[in-house]
């Protein structure tokens, strides 16, 4: 299928990748296992073009196949223990210079994102950062809508208690010395 | 006119502007009536802002070439067609026939291009800094081979066999990233039984075809390497030469087959 109608869907699904980049950063904090799981959902997307109906806006195809293959590779880490090898690289990761440039209040707030139950952070980045609507997210998650609210609302009691309790240990780390 | 009673679930809704358009206003007058509601609303607002804060700048960053290629490429690169460079140096390679002539013949061929070296040179210094380490030479060890290479080959845009270097006696060990000269390369080590270990460090970097041996001026462990227009290897260790050069040449045509390279 070497068509023009091939290749309006590639484009269309080129001027996705900022969104898509976005979505897995704020999923995964570093930026090559970010940009890893973009290239394994454009992958699979191409394999799978006949699945995306002519017409339909590409974002909410490219999500979802992301949303599953970001839910396969937790489990698989939970599954093999490899929580160390990723926590190591978003570690180093803080030695780049791009994150260093972060500020103190950004890197807690990306911090506690992360500590959030994959579930939770992706039904709140979905709709805080990427602006989709309930309707919209709970049909990419694959779940009913009271359950995406209730892990959004979950989600955000979860991160601010996180980000209270870096505050707090922030504060006594100041007292301390 | 009975206003619905609301909760903290409504704070949500109308965060995410779910918050039907002829409730809002009864809602604004339940929260001024609340002041915890109002604060939680507030700070949940302020979370939300700093999120979007947070991540905007993803979408001015320049998409990497590596997605791009990923969908204009014709479906995924290790499907791709074998770029000519690489059945050349496959093809130069086995025409080279003999490794101890190998050696002797093509140590000083295209020894001026610099790139050349300086891959070699970096090869050399990442294996004196991993191969050296006893207990963590490697990031990610050998027992899954198929994760290891899907990762390395991901992040350095090539596909990745880990050579099987049994009949060697050089047992894979792991692998790892290393700085390459400005990009990143995999380094997989191996160790025989007597504790020597060699380096096969792959890079997706390469200015012209070329090949040869590599020592510091100081001495130390010799690179074999192979160059070509965005791709480089080298086999690092310390090995007497003729083994050096065997083992080397085994890793390279490998490394060549399994990039589904070497079928000309």
């Amino acid at each position: 299928m070497r068509s023009a109608v091939m290749d309006e869907k590639k484009a269309a699904i080129l001027q996705e990748i900022p969104r898509l980049r976005r979505y897995a950063r704020a999923l995964l904090r570093d930026r090559d296992s970010a940009d890893d799981l973009v290239q394994d959902s454009l992958e699979r997307a191409l394999v799978r073009m006949d699945n995306w109906r002519t017409g339909e806006s590409p974002r909410r195809w490219l999500f979802t196949i992301m949303h599953h293959l970001f839910i396969d590779q937790m489990r698989k880490v939970s599954r093999r223990g490899e929580a160390s090898i990723l926590s190591l690289d978003a570690t180093e990761a803080l030695a780049t210079p791009a994150t260093q440039t972060e500020s103190v209040a950004s890197r807690e707030i990306v911090d506690a994102l992360q500590q959030i139950s994959p579930d939770r952070r992706a039904a709140l980045v979905m709709v805080a950062i990427e602006g989709f609507s309930y309707a919209e997210a709970a049909t990419m998650l694959g779940v009913p809508a009271g359950t995406l609210m209730s892990r959004i609302a979950r989600g955000r009691e979860e991160l601010r208690g996180l980000l209270d309790d870096q505050a707090r240990r922030r504060a006594i780390r100041i007292v301390e010395k | 006119m009975t206003a619905r009673s609301f909760t903290d679930r409504d704070i949500h809704l109308a965060l995410d502007g779910e918050l039907p358009e002829d409730e809002r206003a009864a809602y604004q007058m339940w929260l001024e009536a609340n002041p915890d509601m109002k604060a939680k609303s507030l700070r949940f607002a302020a979370d939300n802002a700093a999120l979007r804060n947070l991540f905007a700048g993803v979408l001015e960053e320049p998409v990497p070439s590596r997605l791009v290629t990923a969908v204009n490429g014709d479906g995924p690169r290790r499907k791709q067609a074998t770029p000519w460079w690489r059945m050349a140096a496959a093809a130069a390679l086995l025409i080279a026939g003999g490794v101890g002539g190998y050696l002797a013949g093509m140590s000083g061929i295209g020894m001026g291009a610099d790139s050349d070296d300086r891959m070699a040179q970096l090869a050399i210094a990442a294996h004196q800094t991993f191969a050296a380490d006893k207990n963590r030479p490697v990031e990610v060890d050998g027992s899954d081979q198929a994760y290891l290479t899907g990762w390395l080959s991901k992040r350095t845009g090539l596909t990745l066999v880990a050579p099987d270097l049994t009949k060697n006696g050089f047992t894979l060990l792991g692998g790892r990233l290393v700085p390459a000269n400005g990009s990143t390369a995999a380094l997989m080590l191996y160790a025989d039984a007597e504790g020597n270990r060699i380096s096969v460090y792959v890079v997706a970097e390469g200015t012209e075809r070329s090949k040869g041996t590599f020592t510091l001026a100081s001495g130390g462990p010799e690179a074999v390497y192979w160059q070509d227009e965005g791709y480089g290897c080298a086999i690092v260790g310390t090995l007497p030469p003729e083994q050096m050069g065997v083992v080397a040449k085994d890793a390279y045509k490998q490394l060549i087959a399994g990039a589904g390279l070497a079928r000309s």
